[in-house]
């Protein structure tokens, strides 16, 4: 009967588990400023460090992390379960790189494929069949779910690619097919699900808010992923999926908006940098979809969707990394575990916001204009952004083990 | 689900009451803001006296489980109640930055706490306790009082 609770009190995953996930999502992003800084212009390179390096590492730690508390699930040894992960993904990537850099070496294709396919699916798969078992499910533990369940759908398809660009499977003829369904379902399935089955649970909760409708936490999320399969099939049998592309953004758009006006009615009066991080991500989705159809106005959908998913990200990492440096002390019975603020400040959170806000505005706005000047401006305001989250998440790092080395636990 | 929508709706009440407590102090209202989570602490207590002495211990003799989550969520509240006690401090001694960062804390430590009850244990206790008994839980869990 207890299985699919399973509540233990070793549930809560050792700190270790998310922080890797965390200080290796922070290293790629200040890897990928660099390789923008230094105009490195291959556009399969900034995806793939962008979506793997940055945004698969940080989601996967918080996956790690809140898969026990949202949705009930306990992963066991987690420890050695994230080292292979980790590792597998790390190395992956930069093979991955690699393979896109040189784009002849076939073995770089082989090898990407088999490494970095093979870690993300072991651990896209784990977390499947732990999700698939609840019985009880809410609205967040469905919604991961279906993240998930499109995470291995885009992950599958990233395989057949590199395996065809490598030689290994011949159907180059389907190539920008699957490449379409492929960032679909890492767009919309993947990152914008897990994005919104995470504030089902996180905006009522912590901010205090009104509930969401229940049409929308009911059937929101499966309404989306429906329709990602349907498009998917139009994309293969070359229909025009305009229809599909139209409700989807206009679903996506009433979330967003629904999303503002629960922030904007939250009880608790903390106007924190997550509050703004949240706030901001949401316009820039409305942003992103509006600007979806129009094609001239093409980047500035790619750049708000990725302010989007980085706002987000930014907002759960400054929570959820000194709330568990402040945890596990305090449950190891340090009576000198600091206290979140001395952790990581909120102060340090908005100036970061405001860093954020401002390379956001920059690249819209230079979207237009396209100065090289500008450009620079805004690669070196991205390399201080994830240097910045980077430099904290160490510093709260470094507190965690400091404080256990050079204290005594009481024992209680 | 008549478990799972009265203790929800207690939950959702002790947010308020947090979230009022937490806005005085942020205003420097410190005889208000004491006031406000003197009531938010004495909720929250009550609702964890009513989980502790009646719907866990219903809960425990019909699964006959005792170890198991029911075990977790007293070893929660008591990570809560330590969290009160020193958020009662910080107001006592005026320190607006202590309970700010408490205050933190201690939302995510009682969100995740009530995220799991209401996804899982009374989810589970809504299923696994007769209709009757539950009504009776109901009516002993009004009656507690601190
Ligand atoms: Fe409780
Ligand atoms: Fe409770």
């Amino acid at each position: 009967m207890f299985n699919q609770g399973g509540l233990s009190l070793e549930q809560a995953p050792p700190i270790s588990v998310v922080l890797r996930f965390f200080i290796t999502g922070g290293i790629f992003g200040v890897i990928l400023s660099l390789f923008m800084l230094f105009n490195i212009d291959n556009s399969l390179i900034i995806v793939h460090l962008l979506g793997l390096g940055v945004m698969a590492s940080f989601m996967l730690g918080a996956m790690f992390q809140m898969l026990p508390v949202i949705a009930g699930v306990v992963i066991k040894t987690p420890t050695k379960k994230a080292l292979v992960v980790h590792i597998l993904l790390s190395l992956g990537i930069l093979l991955q790189i690699s393979a896109f850099s040189t784009s002849s070496n076939p073995y770089l294709y082989l090898s990407s494929s088999i490494i970095l396919g093979g870690g993300l699916l072991y651990a896209s798969i784990l977390m499947f069949k732990r999700l698939i078992e609840i019985k009880d499910h809410s609205s967040s533990s469905k919604g991961m779910l279906f993240a998930i369940s499109s995470f291995i759908i885009t992950i599958i398809l990233g395989v057949v690619m590199l395996l065809t660009i490598g030689g290994y499977l011949d159907m180059p003829y389907l190539l920008l097919k699957l490449r379409d369904i492929h960032y679909s379902f890492a767009i919309f399935g993947w990152v914008t699900l897990l994005i919104i089955a995470i504030s089902f649970q996180v905006i009522e909760m912590f901010f205090v808010t009104p509930k969401y409708p229940t049409i929308m936490t009911k059937y929101l999320i499966l309404s989306l992923f429906s329709l990602l399969v349907i498009k998917s099939i139009l994309i293969f049998s070359s229909i025009d999926t305009i229809l599909i592309d139209i409700t989807l953004s206009s679903l996506l758009i009433i979330y967003a908006g629904v999303t503002l006006h629960r922030l904007y009615r939250r009880r608790r009066p903390t106007a924190d940098g997550s509050v703004w991080f949240w706030r901001f991500g949401m316009i820039l989705l409305i942003i992103s979809l509006s600007t979806f159809f129009i094609d001239n106005l093409r980047d500035i959908t790619y750049i708000s969707f990725i302010g989007f998913a980085l706002s987000i990200i930014f907002a759960m990492v400054y929570k959820i990394v000194p709330f568990l440096v402040w945890f596990h002390l305090s449950n190891q019975g340090y009576m000198e575990a600091p206290m979140m603020h001395d952790i990581i400040h909120p102060k340090r959170v908005k100036i970061h916001f405001f860093i954020h806000l401002t390379l956001f505005i920059i690249l819209i706005i230079n979207s237009f204009l396209n100065f090289t000047t500008l450009n620079i401006v805004s690669n070196i305001f991205l390399t201080i952004s994830f240097s910045w989250i980077l430099y904290h998440i160490v510093i709260a790092t470094r507190k965690y083990y400091y404080i256990q080395r050079s204290f005594t636990p009481i024992k209680w | 689900m008549i478990i799972t929508n009265y203790m929800r709706s207690e939950h959702r009440a002790c947010d308020e009451l947090f979230a009022d407590a937490e806005k005085s102090v942020i205003d420097g209202d410190f005889t208000k803001a004491e006031e406000q989570f003197l009531k938010f602490s004495n909720e929250t207590l009550r609702h964890f006296k009513k989980e502790e002495d009646e719907l866990f211990v219903v809960f425990e003799s019909i699964t006959g489980n005792s170890e198991g989550p029911t075990r977790v969520m007293r070893f929660e509240h008591e990570q809560v109640r330590g969290v009160i006690g020193k958020m009662a401090e910080a107001i006592e001694s005026r320190d607006k930055d202590a309970y700010l960062s408490l205050a933190e804390s201690m939302m995510i430590l009682l969100q995740q706490h009530n995220m799991k009850e209401e996804q899982m244990l009374y989810a589970m206790c809504d299923r696994v306790i007769p209709q009757d008994k539950k009504e009776e839980t109901l009516k002993n869990m009004d009656k507690i009082e601190l």
